[in-house]
């Protein structure tokens, strides 16, 4: 089973000439100089070959290894001698002069655990033996290569993706619609609509827009008194201004720096067979988060996560700014990983980790599908993914944990926050104190043992001597001559003795007495050490290069233990720059390849982001995968668009706010939900963008969303994580109690711990912190249903909101109170019918009880859970307004 | 054509667009849909969005199936073969000899007897599952990838260990969907809270329903275990929760003009509301008849709580849920393995109940049940810190699953480990044959069965995986 030639391929264990990369044009090996027979071994070779070997190639092999074939099976091109001397996916098919170490042989012979080829039938032995003799002759191939092979072409033709190619700047197309558009972006989006005959809708009333643009912005609802404030503001830069102040807010970078959070796999866990918390890692998630408030420059932002720590400190900068650089690159850190795995491979794992989401995050592209194997589908060659393994190999990730059980390789961490470095020295030394003092305790407990041990021989001594001297004396006493010379002597020699004994006896006392007193005094010493321990300062997690920055090599499909060719460090080879940055050999290389990512020269950088920005802010991206812009990834829908957005984000500085701000501005923005008929006919899934696509809140909003209405929540930044106090250790000993502790902030302070996240999120869609997502996934089901109506959660807040209203001056009356409600939670006022139906569920409530005190409470909190669990509550619809706003 | 309904907003449609009567991929395809190799029946998967509740209404699978429902029988620990059913008269011969590792052969430490009309083995611990030989398919040369706990756990539960990927049972939600809707299509009783813990019922790249609803946790009784939510915590009469429910569905219905994903939230509102009667009710099994409950060993204090997990597999199962997995913890016996028969005893009676119970029933026909731990044990003592213990070490390369019912080959033995039972020689099953043999009794091509995410199509079977052809009746 499993004749796969994966498998295969497994079993080579030399390599020769290597092989080639992509582009290169190979030369047919030639023998060995300096052989006498070699030109006579070629001759011959030469003649097999196009005798017997040319032929069985064509008959047999060429179906599934040639141009002219249906595939190229496994990447093996036999047509050619520069395809043949490549071999396939899995490395070099023959090796000159070594019969045995060829895998062809191994094929043709049908052996175990190799794919057999041809697959059917064996060739006959003699057809067998013609390949060995050819292969022992050096396989020479009498055929020329004509053009590049098909990978080679395969490659070309990847290289003309449109991802690849700069954002070419355009004009504005014209629009028949004139009066429409209020930005570029509308000329754009219209041109595409009026192509495809189709007219874009009413733009949303005012009352729709303010709730769309505060979710949006800041992920929360907004109240009746900022939903009139924005309804009453009838100056043409209303929208502007409101933007503008919710983009200043600190709820801005909460927003949006989550959605960062979700494309880096965030999280405050090890994840994997065993779950290490990682304690340290929520100065990231803050960084990120003023990253967004500050608008620092996208490219700056990026540089910093990838090469922060590189980033010499200019003058005049403050110790903070230079301090959240170096906790940027935690997103190398905090990736999932096997924590009881140890050595290269666990290396290798995390440096995939680390390829995978800076690529993917940056450029959208599956970089690391190009492990094993060249990329199937993009122009990136394995050798491209070992020049950037190189990198990541010469850096060494500060991910902390401690030496335990199933954790086997601890790391430093970086201490930050005020007097870091100080108070880190100061707390380290004290802890090497520790194990000095333990030592000694161990020591003279030692000593006190033998000391004892004495004593206790001593006093068996002495008794042995007393008991000698009695003995004697009932002797004497027996004996008829009374005061006999003999016995006297005996008798003071005995008594001598007894001296001697006691004498011992009393040192060996004063010898225990004065350990025990030491050893108490080392005790007392090694308590105070563990209890009197300095303040430790925060800490981040963060990167460093490693010592001895150095390229690797080729990892033949994957395996590091056969080392293929050498990859010097680099970076996508597809990518053309004319002055790509060059690595210094003495680092990391990181440093290089944060400003290859980020040149504006890059093709694909811009495009990512600006696509990202759009996908958060009309529910679906230009390009729709949005964490795949390869040759398998979507088409953007509108590429001249895209192209602009990438350019005008570059030339503003990549400031993430404004190009935001500019998108919000456009009248694209700002259309109605109303699904008209016609364009439903045409579009349906509204790719041109002609309608505001209705969005469902993400699980954060949803959440936010209910504690804002129910006054409970806390817009405070929460201080660390309350992951911090649990320290390191495994996940699965905490009770969930202790994981998920009760809170009131923002979700985006909510512990992410991998596999043990908030229900809340489990239920409404948060992606796995262990995957790279750009694009969460949006799901209806009845476990969310139960959720909102029988969680404990959205019941006591429903409480918390019920006694928020009845404290509330603004309602007065029954019917008062179920408006302002329906206005905390959607927005709008309610109508007759929805009046009636929420008075007359109070009055349910209060008659079933009507002796509880409490029924009041109980009653509006049905109607808040109500609300609560409709679909208005947390889906971002066309509001239907009475008042003509 | 299966309109599969993840990417209503999207052109794309998921892999399982295809159901046409395509043959098994030829191997070629198959290889073509290896590590970021792009199966070719395969349409671009993208972000599931704006999936309703359809999302697990049942959906066809790739060909008839056999199999309607799995029961997952986890054996937590790596239970020795050589103890249940793998016999080995030459291992008891050459017991006391010096073993290939460190320890001494050890001869298999229960008797062992021919049951059925099939002539199936069986230990001495195992009186009861004995008399149901004849609807098992015994497969002794079962192989996975390592006998590390940490590795194989994730493995069994999700085809590969070195990424968090979907477990089989979210896969089969994926391709099939749940018939009953009144409850969750996929439950894991009492899982093990490690060795990846909630990911091996986890969805990984799926969409998040696909996850198993878990009960209770490895460790705690599942007596008392509860299934979160479905008792309101308002503390409001059943009349004002049904009222404010009609109250919620009248405003929703205000919205469907605007989106159809209104219609999903509709939907799913009521179905919770169908949920928190059904799921009581198929959990209560104090319904179930004195004698069904004594057969399954409920009140015994051995087997009280292995009888529930059965008891309940098979009431959900029947009640038409898609997969269930039960668990049993402690058979990773590096020593003390003389205590390996009343280990048995806790889940023989009640395992052996669950299968005359479904049969009785006619259910066992289309329901796979699947008995297995992560691996088996080696034929030598262990060696614990220099000493011999009665116990044996784990081991990936040879040991014992079973099957019943679901359209295998009952009453046939499979494969077989070497004369010693170092290593599986013949008829060599590994795990991933399993997941692909499981698929495709369900009426799925494991290499079909695909989803794209971040520019690849994964499967269970990764690049691996044959069908067993040879244990399908």
């Amino acid at each position: 089973m499993r004749h796969t030639l994966l498998s295969l391929v497994a079993l080579i264990s030399v390599l020769v000439s290597g092989t080639l990369a992509f582009g290169e044009k190979s030369e047919v090996e030639k023998p060995k100089a300096g052989k006498p027979d070699a030109a006579k071994s070629k001759a011959e070779g030469l003649a097999l070959f196009q005798q017997q070997i040319q032929p069985v190639l064509v008959k047999q092999c060429f179906e599934c290894h040639s141009k002219k074939g249906k595939e190229i099976e496994g990447g093996l091109e036999l047509d050619s001698p520069a395809g043949i001397r490549r071999g396939g996916d899995s490395g070099p098919m023959l090796i000159s002069h070594q019969v045995e170490k060829s895998p062809l042989i191994r094929m043709l012979r049908h052996d175990d655990d190799v794919s057999a080829m041809p697959p059917d039938d064996k060739l006959p032995d003699k057809v067998i033996a013609a390949f060995e003799r050819w292969i022992q002759l050096g396989a020479p191939d009498s055929r020329e290569d004509v053009g590049p092979t098909t990978k080679e072409e395969r490659y070309e033709a990847g290289k003309r993706h449109w991802a690849f190619q700069l954002p070419q700047p355009a004009k504005a197309p014209t629009v028949k619609k004139t009066d429409w558009a209020r930005d570029e972006i509308d000329h754009y989006v219209l041109a595409r609509m009026e192509a495809e005959g189709i007219r874009p809708v009413a733009d949303a009333n005012r009352r729709t827009l303010v709730r769309r643009v505060y979710f949006d912005l800041v992920g929360l609802p907004p109240t009746p008194e900022q939903i009139a404030a924005f309804i009453g503001d009838d100056s043409p830069d209303a929208l502007a201004r409101l933007v503008d102040r919710l983009l200043a807010s600190e709820q801005f970078g909460e927003r949006w720096g989550r959605h960062w959070l979700d494309v880096v796999r965030y999280a405050e866990s090890s994840g994997m067979e065993f779950n290490f918390t990682y304690p340290h890692a929520w100065p990231y998630r803050n960084y990120v988060i003023d990253a967004m408030n500050q608008d620092k420059p996208y490219d700056v932002f990026l540089r910093e996560q990838i090469a922060g720590d590189l980033i010499p400190a200019t003058e005049g900068e403050s110790p903070q700014a230079v301090e959240a650089r170096r906790i940027a690159p935690s997103l190398l850190a905090f990736g999932p990983k096997r924590h009881n795995s140890s050595g290269t491979g666990f290396r290798m794992d995390i440096v995939d980790d680390q390829i995978n989401t800076v690529f993917r995050a940056t450029l959208a592209m599956t970089v690391s599908c190009a492990r094993c194997h060249d990329h199937k589908f993009d122009p990136i060659p394995t050798k491209d993914y070992y020049a950037l393994a190189g990198i990541f190999l010469s850096t060494e990730p500060l991910y902390g944990t401690i030496k335990q059980k199933y954790s086997n390789s601890p790391t430093d961490l970086l201490p930050i926050g005020p007097n870091a470095s100080a108070l880190h020295a100061a707390a380290e030394a004290h802890e090497k104190k520790i194990p000095v003092a333990e030592k000694q305790l161990t020591a003279k407990r030692e000593s006190l043992k033998k000391a004892t041990a004495a004593e206790k021989l001593a006093i068996a001594a002495k008794s042995a001597v007393e008991k000698r001297a009695k003995a004697e004396l009932v002797a004497a006493k027996g004996q008829p001559e009374v005061g006999s010379t003999a016995t006297d002597a005996a008798q003071a020699a005995v008594q001598q003795e007894l001296a001697e004994a006691v004498v011992k006896l009393e040192a060996a006392n004063k010898q225990a007495a004065t350990l025990k007193s030491e050893v108490a005094s080392l005790e007392k010493n090694v308590a105070e050490l563990k209890k009197n321990r300095p303040p430790r300062p925060q800490y981040a997690m963060s990167v460093r290069d490693r010592a001895k920055p150095d390229d690797t090599k080729v990892a033949v499909r994957g395996n590091i233990r056969e080392p293929g060719e050498a990859a010097p460090r680099g970076f996508l080879s597809v990518v053309n720059m004319a002055n790509p940055p060059r690595i210094d050999v003495k680092q990391s290389g990181r440093m290089a390849l944060a400003q290859w990512i980020t040149s504006p020269e890059n093709p694909i950088t811009a495009r990512v982001m600006v696509n990202r920005i759009w996908h958060h802010l009309f529910g679906r991206g230009i390009v729709e995968s949005v964490d795949n812009f390869g040759m398998i990834g979507k088409h953007p829908s509108h590429p001249q668009l895209l192209d602009s957005l990438a350019l005008r984000f570059m030339e503003d500085g990549w400031s993430v706010k404004r190009m935001i701000r500019t998108i919000m501005l456009s009248r694209s923005y700002q259309l109605s939900s109303t699904r008209d008929a016609a364009n439903m006919k045409t579009d349906p899934d509204n790719r041109l963008f002609w309608r505001a696509t209705p969005r469902r809140l993400e699980a954060e909003a949803i959440r936010d969303a209910i504690l804002a209405v129910s006054g409970q929540i806390d817009l405070k930044r929460p201080s660390g994580s309350t992951v911090t106090p649990l320290g390191d250790q495994l996940v699965r000993g905490i009770p969930t109690a202790k994981i998920q502790p009760p809170s009131n902030s923002r979700s985006v302070y909510l512990p992410v711990v991998r596999d043990y996240l908030p229900e809340l999120f489990d239920l409404f869609d948060f992606p796995s912190p262990s995957l790279v997502t750009g694009g969460r996934s949006v799901t209806n089901v009845p476990s969310q249903a139960l959720y909102l109506r029988n969680s404990s959660f959205v019941a006591e807040q429903s409480k918390h909101a019920a006694k928020r209203l009845l404290a509330s001056k603004a309602a007065t009356d029954d019917a008062g109170r179920a408006d302002l409600a329906m206005r905390w939670a959607y927005g709008r006022d309610i109508s007759d019918e929805e009046r009636n139906g929420a008075l007359k569920l109070v009055q349910q409530i209060r008659d079933a009880n009507p002796k509880n005190a409490d029924s009041d409470v109980d009653a509006w909190a049905a109607w808040f859970h109500t609300l609560f669990t409709t679909a208005e509550f947390r889906f971002l619809v066309d509001i239907k307004s009475g008042d003509a706003t | 054509m299966n309109d599969f309904a993840l990417n209503k907003n999207t052109e794309s449609k998921l892999a399982m667009t295809d159901n046409s009567t395509q043959p098994i991929l030829a191997r070629r395809q198959f290889l073509k849909a290896g590590a970021c190799g792009l199966g070719s029946l395969t349409l671009a998967g993208l972000i599931p969005r704006h999936a309703g509740a359809g999302l697990l209404s049942p959906k066809r699978p790739h060909f008839a199936p056999k199999a309607k429902r799995v029961i997952f029988i986890f054996i937590n620990g790596g239970p020795s073969q050589f103890e249940s059913f793998d016999h080995k008269p030459g291992l008891k011969a050459s017991a006391g000899k010096k073993g290939l590792k460190k320890g001494k052969l050890l001869g298999p430490l229960l008797n062992f007897a021919q049951h059925g009309e099939s002539g199936m083995w069986f230990s001495e611990a195992f009186p009861h599952l004995a008399k149901q030989a004849d609807h098992l398919c015994m497969l002794n040369g079962m192989q996975t990838t390592s006998r590390a706990h940490p590795i194989a756990i994730p493995m069994l539960h999700t085809g590969e260990f070195q990424f968090v990927r979907p477990s089989l049972g979210a896969w089969l939600l994926y391709g099939l969907g749940t018939e009953n809707q009144n409850l969750p299509g996929f439950f894991t009783i009492k899982p093990t809270r490690t060795f990846g813990g909630p990911a091996n019922y986890g969805s990984a790249f799926l969409p998040s329903s696909f996850q198993a609803t878990r009960l209770g946790w490895g460790g705690q009784s599942v007596k008392n275990a509860t299934i979160s939510n479905l008792t309101p915590a308002h503390g409001r009469t059943p009349e004002v929760a049904r009222a404010s429910l009609e109250l919620a569905q009248a405003l929703n219905k205000g919205l469907l003009d605007q989106t159809d994903d209104v219609r999903g939230v509709i939907d799913s509102l009521e179905l919770s509301q169908q949920m928190q009667q059904a799921v009581p009710e198929v959990m209560d099994i104090a319904g179930e008849s004195k004698s069904t409950q004594e057969m399954y060993g409920i009140g015994d204090s051995r087997t009280d709580d292995f009888a529930r997990q059965c008891l309940l597999a098979r009431r959900l199962t029947e009640s038409g849920v898609r997969f269930v997995e039960i668990s049993s913890t402690g058979w990773d016996h590096h020593s003390n393995l003389n205590k390996f028969g009343s280990k048995a005893a806790t889940v023989d009676k009640p395992v052996a109940a669950l299968l005359a119970d479904l049969n009785q029933r006619g259910l066992l026909d289309d329901t796979l049940v699947l008995w297995t731990g992560e691996f088996g044990r080696t034929p030598e003592t262990q060696v614990l810190s220099g000493k011999e213990t009665i116990g044996r070490d784990h081991n990936a390369e040879g040991y014992t699953a079973w099957l019943a019912g679901g359209g295998v080959r009952a009453g046939l033995t499979h494969g077989m480990t070497d004369e010693l039972g170092y290593k599986a020689v013949e008829g060599k099953v590994h795990l991933h044959d399993l997941h692909a043999t499981m698929l495709h009794l369900m009426g799925l091509d494991h290499k079909r069965l695909v989803y794209r995410y971040g520019g690849r199509d994964f499967r269970l079977t990764n690049v691996h995986g044959d069908v067993v052809h040879d244990i399908i009746a």
